[in-house]
């Protein structure tokens, strides 16, 4: 072959030519096929979980299971406090567990550490008040409690908070004790 | 191979912007103007040196720019600073661009017609943007980002090597300047459609490398291996571009094949590598029938070459420019978004979880500190999670939530990308409008 000269296209001669159309079409089919199989396989379909609503009510469940009671506490404390500030119980979960975390949320949201106590004691008194809903709680103690987690400092109010399961387990205790009491007491009544 | 190793730098960085992020310290805006830089100098010098290769020579100007091309990766290589690196990508794109347009010029006297040269430059330029984002990709994991641009030093000189011979014989015979002047008009429509396709494959190209390296974590290496499915797609599609005579048919069904992979990648069901294989094998079949048909109709029946071809490079890159313009800002958006999201979530998982409610507290605080630790990043939250609890039961329940919460942040991460995919598919779509509008006698060759 002469140097300039055109050499032949191997693939186009030794392959039959494929048809515009043909080409076209295929690209067309197979492009809307694997849009519709992962449409079909759930693309498109993320939606990030939920965060719950933290007014809303919570309903309480397995309450006669301790560890199942202080999860129970925690949310519902979690949500009262969070519902009191108007944030999401996750952005507070994150924000309470140390002095330090406190004070970053609070300076982001405008608040004084005041206001946060405040709502910090707020979740727990919701706590208590579902707890007692739920029979998870003698309304006997959960009187006892209101006062005292009504001036809880901030710290004694997380820790309530975090160890609920402590909690239950000697507000148990305390329950039977009441209990005897209050049975010794009806014994002397005339 | 002059075409290939400038038109793979437009993409072979990619790979390695996390660790010139890292290792240079700069902000994520600075660290994308590594790759804007190049493209958009390459854009913008295209023409003038295409001039100058008619003007000079082409084999003389070809010389120039591959030596000019060396001796920037070689200052890139070596660059201690963001401002020196983005210098020398500059200047890398001059050189870059001297040498792909001259390299036109020369190829007819190579390969027999100008058709075929056409066709040979358009497939290098082609092979080079796809190969580019593995190859980085494989060099950043195994040396360091740096031996990106160093490897192309001994290439360069190679090349210039080769082409010395003939710009030596070229001199005395270099083209009057009216010559140059009588270009005539660029192919509106094929160039029009050409930058249209170019920054939906900048999306192609660069968000997948993103999406696997910063929304899934994958190292480069790793990668490296999951982009391969593009060139790969894009060799085994190079034949059947050579039996279809109709460049407007090839250029019409690589770009639905393009828009048809952004769309899967754009709707992937899950974060997992096989998934991107289809789509990404589809871009790159789109990539080999468009790319190289649109180039060869710019191209087809204009003379100079040397011009033609400048402004098919101006307008890829130009495109490319664009589509990472439009596309960053949207994706950064939605990242930001979907961290935000994937937070809340994991948190929402943890306090919902069957974890001891004593450690839900500090638990959530070490994740919300992982999470602002990797500030705009996609947060890895697994060493939150450390020490595990030695407890069996709860080490299992502890160890299942870590899933659970690092598939929410995979499937945010994979979700933030979806608008730009998407975007980048309506590029590749656009692009069919001036291939449909073209006279037909003028897109065919």
């Amino acid at each position: 072959m002469r140097r300039g000269e055109a050499k032949p296209n191997r693939a186009a001669v030794e392959a039959p030519a494929v048809s515009p159309r043909v080409l076209i079409a295929a690209s067309t089919a197979i492009s809307v096929a694997l849009v519709v199989v992962y449409l079909a396989a759930g693309g498109r379909g993320y939606e990030p979980t939920p965060v719950a609503d933290p007014c809303a009510p919570r309903a309480w469940t397995a309450p006669e299971d301790l560890e199942e009671t202080a999860q129970q506490f925690l949310l519902s404390a979690l949500d009262g406090a969070a519902c009191d500030l108007g944030v999401s119980r996750e952005t507070l979960a994150a924000a309470l567990p140390s002095e330090e975390t406190r004070a970053e949320f609070a300076a982001e949201r405008g608040i004084d550490e005041v206001r946060l106590e405040q709502a910090v004691r707020a979740g727990v008194l919701r706590a208590i008040d579902d707890a007692v809903a739920a029979d998870a709680l003698s309304p006997l103690i959960a009187e006892g409690l209101r006062p005292l987690a009504e001036r809880l400092p901030v710290d004694e109010a997380v820790a309530l908070i975090d160890d609920a399961g402590s909690f239950f387990d000697d507000a148990g205790g305390v329950i039977d004790d009441l209990g005897g009491l209050l049975d010794q007491a009806g014994d002397l009544l005339p | 191979m002059v075409v290939g190793l400038v038109l793979a730098d437009s993409s072979v960085v990619v790979l390695a912007l996390p660790e010139i992020y890292r290792e240079l310290d700069v902000s994520v805006t600075a660290v994308t103007w590594v790759l804007v830089a190049f493209n958009l100098v390459l854009a913008i010098s295209a023409l003038p040196a295409a001039s100058c290769a008619r003007r000079f020579g082409p084999a003389r100007v070809a010389v120039a720019g591959v030596a000019l091309f060396g001796i920037a990766s070689l200052a890139c290589g070596l660059a201690g600073s963001i401002g020196l690196l983005l210098a020398a990508r500059c200047v890398q794109a001059i050189g870059g661009a001297a040498a792909v347009c001259a390299a036109l010029e020369l190829l007819p006297s190579v390969v027999g017609d100008e058709r075929r040269a056409a066709r040979v430059w358009a497939g290098a330029g082609a092979l080079g943007a796809a190969l580019g984002p593995g190859v980085g990709g494989l060099l950043t994991e195994l040396i360091s980002w740096q031996s990106i641009f160093l490897v192309q030093v001994p290439a360069a000189i190679v090349c210039a090597a080769v082409l010395a011979p003939a710009a030596v014989a070229e001199r005395g015979r270099a083209r009057v300047a009216a010559e140059v002047r009588a270009a005539g008009h660029p192919h509106v429509a094929a160039n029009a459609a050409l930058a249209l396709i170019s920054a939906a494959l900048a999306a192609a190209l660069f968000l997948v490398v993103l999406l696997l390296i910063e929304g899934w974590r994958l190292t480069p290496i790793a990668a490296a291996a999951a982009v391969t499915a593009l060139p790969i797609a894009a060799l085994a599609a190079a034949p059947l571009a050579r039996r279809v005579e109709s460049t407007r048919a090839r250029a019409a069904s690589g770009a639905i094949l393009i828009a048809g992979g952004l769309a899967g990648l754009a709707l992937l069901p899950d974060a997992s590598i096989a998934l991107t294989l289809p789509p990404q094998a589809l871009a790159g079949a789109g990539l080999a029938l468009t790319l190289s048909a649109l180039t060869e109709a710019a191209l087809a029946g204009r003379s100079p070459q040397a011009i033609h071809g400048g402004w098919t490079i101006a307008s890829r890159h130009a495109g490319v420019v664009a589509g990472l313009l439009v596309l960053t800002p949207v994706f950064t958006a939605d990242l930001e978004t979907e961290r935000a999201n994937a937070e809340q979530s994991g948190i929402a998982a943890l306090l919902d979880s069957g974890v001891d409610p004593s450690s839900k507290l500090d638990l959530a605080q070490r994740i919300a500190d992982r999470i602002e630790a990797e500030g705009d990043k996609v947060p890895i939250v697994g060493p939150a999670f450390e020490p595990l609890p030695e407890d069996p039961a709860e080490r299992e329940a502890t160890i299942a939530l870590r899933t659970s919460i690092e598939s929410e942040i995979d499937r945010a991460a994979t979700h933030a990308f979806s608008s730009s995919f998407l975007i980048a598919a309506g590029f590749a779509l656009a692009a069919l409008l001036p291939i449909a509008l073209s006279r037909r006698r003028e897109i065919e060759l």
